[in-house]
């Protein structure tokens, strides 16, 4: 692995400015542990290979467009995973400054499973802490685009806070047209009874796209998660939800879409820290051509935590005979008086639902299409602004 | 309308009608009454073209056409329409969506203008109260989590919104209470306009008393054993099935 430790993390490339010992630290941690590979438990089922083959760029790419969207929302956009925060026109109650170095400094990002978030500290460009207050109406959209000619690789590293009783939907669109690699750490803090919707609609074209978000979730506060993931030539999302207090929840939901030879793995953990806490989650995986999908999902019910309840379910369309999907619902519950169901299933089109379209008149392409847009859908089906659920069904009805 | 001849279909390689012989002329109820395993739900099926189900002998023409040479979604397009004895669940495909698509589809397949929404949204509601279904249903998935009696009248929506010259009804009836069941017939009823023609197939006299079939067959070991008018479905009722044995003897 010491190829994409040449590539990407020499000391020579790590940015001088106020943070330098902050970088070190992560660098020297980096050194330590290296990075996974298919012997990491973690990263079994997804291969760094495409990385290590690739030489990273330092020149400047073109701008890179920003996705249309069908709604009204206040953008941040990541040009090429870049903000410019000159000019920006946040709402009342939204305010956004660089992380202090304190912060950074008490960051821990694990052992060798971690080694991307390490990477990301040595060597963010910006570290960017977004605070909201009170109740947003709009969403916050997040937008990380990158152009054609985008062969560098950059590690946008973001905190969000929502105070006590905040009420926030923010949207992250991706839109990758390059061959570099986006690597993405996130730090999500919602305060008492704090309540936020997190969206993610992601599409990768030869980026190595790899984000890491952890979320904490205080009490009575409400942590919602939608994602849409369109394909990647090698995605990896991490994404651990820690439920520090009572009456905290989350809730989950996903549908992936791979096709052709695209990767995409993602690896979810809820740790029920204290008792009187709900999750719920549910997961997708559309896999045709020689598509991947992984989808691993971590259920943690602490010692203690008692009368914590859970419900994880992964449901999964293989379409081709090439394609694989690795699905695994992992439970494990140390606490008494918890109620914790999980469950997980790959399967075919249904012929006789195929059977049932073409009698109606739906020919066999189109029935099947139909059959795939509404497995796929069905994540999305809880979102109650109607705008931003035509529009995530929408974006999957041009790919099936 | 369709004429069945010698009609062999083999079903996995097993041999399940045996020489069918069939005419349904344009604006006939028939009703194909029969016991358990006689064949009638493979006829349902191989009249609608489903994968698997292997005519080795004989012909189906409808219109003229060889049924045999289209897909299923071309016999639709042509004309035919199978209410199915287990109406399947579409699961995220909305109800209304996917009754649009379906006419929408035929429409194209035989040149004609695609349906616009509100001509379509005032064809579904006409059909939805006549069947007494509550209009929420457009907006569920296919089938899904419907009551048994939802699905079948569901169903019957299908066929008043996509106007097949040639519906089967492959034991609609089954599971109907007699309010659902009186529904379901008004629903055939009205759609009888001297052209129609359907194939009403039920173990039962009682949805047969609501609609006065032209004909009625019995169908035993893969064959039409006995056919008449609707006297016929009365002794039926009260003798059952026997009697077949006693004639073939």
């Amino acid at each position: 692995m010491s190829a994409l430790i040449d590539s990407l993390a020499t000391e020579a490339r790590l940015p001088a400015d106020d943070h330098a010992e902050v970088r070190r630290r992560a660098h020297k941690a980096l050194l330590k542990h290296g990075f996974p590979d298919l012997k990491t438990e973690a990263w079994k089922y997804t291969s760094l290979r495409v990385l290590e083959k690739r030489a990273f760029s330092d020149q400047r790419p073109g701008l890179s467009s920003l996705p249309e969207l069908p709604f009204a929302a206040t953008v941040l956009h990541f040009d090429n995973g870049i903000l410019d925060a000159t000019d920006l026109n946040l709402p009342a109650g939204v305010s956004l400054q660089p992380q202090t170095d304190e912060k950074l400094a008490a960051v821990d990002h694990g052992d060798r499973a971690g080694a991307f978030g390490w990477l990301n500290l040595a060597r963010f460009e910006q570290a960017w802490q977004l605070r909201i207050e009170g109740q947003q109406e709009q969403p916050l959209v997040l937008a990380i685009s990158t152009a054609e000619d985008f062969h560098g690789d950059v590690h946008p590293r973001l905190a969000i806070e929502l105070a006590a009783g905040a009420t926030a939907q923010i949207i992250e669109v991706h839109e990758d047209r390059g061959e570099g690699l986006v690597n993405i750490v996130q730090d999500i803090a919602l305060e008492r009874g704090a309540n936020l919707h997190h969206l993610v609609s992601r599409h990768s074209a030869q980026s190595a796209w790899i984000q890491r978000s952890e979320a904490k979730v205080a009490r009575d506060a409400d942590y919602r998660f939608h994602a849409l993931d369109r394909g990647g030539r090698l995605t990896r999302h991490d994404l651990a939800v820690t439920l520090t207090e009572s009456g905290a929840q989350a809730e989950i939901d996903g549908t992936v879409l791979v096709n052709d030879r695209q990767h995409v793995d993602f690896h979810t953990a809820i740790e029920h820290e204290v008792g009187h806490t709900n999750s719920r989650e549910s997961f997708r995986i559309l896999a045709d051509g020689s598509g991947v999908g992984v989808f691993n999902g971590r259920i943690h019910i602490h010692r203690g935590a008692d009368d914590s309840h859970s419900d994880l379910n992964t449901a999964n369309l293989l379409l081709s005979e090439s394609a694989r999907i690795n699905a695994k619902p992992e439970l494990e519950i140390y606490a008494e008086e918890v109620t914790a169901s999980h469950g997980a299933t790959i399967g075919q089109l249904d012929d006789q639902a195929l059977f049932y379209l073409r009698t109606r008149g739906i020919p066999a392409d189109q029935a099947s299409a139909l059959l795939k847009q509404g497995f796929a859908a069905a994540p999305f089906e809880n979102i109650e602004s109607e705008s931003i659920r035509n529009w995530l069904i929408g974006e999957l009805g041009q790919l099936l | 309308m369709l004429n069945i001849k010698n009609l062999h279909v083999a079903v996995n390689g097993k041999e399940i009608l045996k020489g069918l012989d069939l005419d349904v002329g344009p604006g006939e109820l028939h009703a194909l009454m029969g016991p358990n395993g006689s064949g009638k739900s493979t006829l349902g099926y191989a009249l609608a073209g489903r994968d698997g189900y292997e005519i080795t002998d004989g012909s189906v023409a409808f219109e003229g056409q060889d049924l045999a040479e289209l897909e299923p979604e071309e016999r639709a397009a042509a004309g035919l329409f199978l209410a199915f004895q287990y109406p399947v669940e579409i699961p995220g495909v909305n109800n209304a969506y996917f009754l649009r698509a379906a006419l929408n589809a035929q429409r194209k397949a035989r040149g004609e203008e695609e349906v616009d929404s509100m001509t379509f949204l005032k064809t579904v509601r006409e059909s939805i109260k006549t069947l007494k279904m509550d209009e929420a249903l457009l907006k569920r998935a296919v089938n899904e989590g419907f009551s048994g009696g939802e699905k079948k009248r569901n169903e019957i929506v299908q066929m008043a919104v996509l106007q097949p010259k040639l519906a089967v009804l492959d034991e609609t009836d089954s599971g109907l209470d007699i309010d659902a069941l009186k529904l379901v017939a008004e629903g055939i009823n009205g759609l009888r306009d001297g052209k129609r023609s359907f194939i009403v197939i039920t173990h039962y006299q009682r949805l047969l008393d609501y609609l006065t079939p032209d004909r009625v067959h019995v169908l035993s070991d893969g064959r039409i054993v006995e056919s008449g008018g609707q006297e016929l479905s009365h002794r039926l009722e009260a003798e059952g099935y026997a009697f077949l044995e006693e004639s073939a003897a």
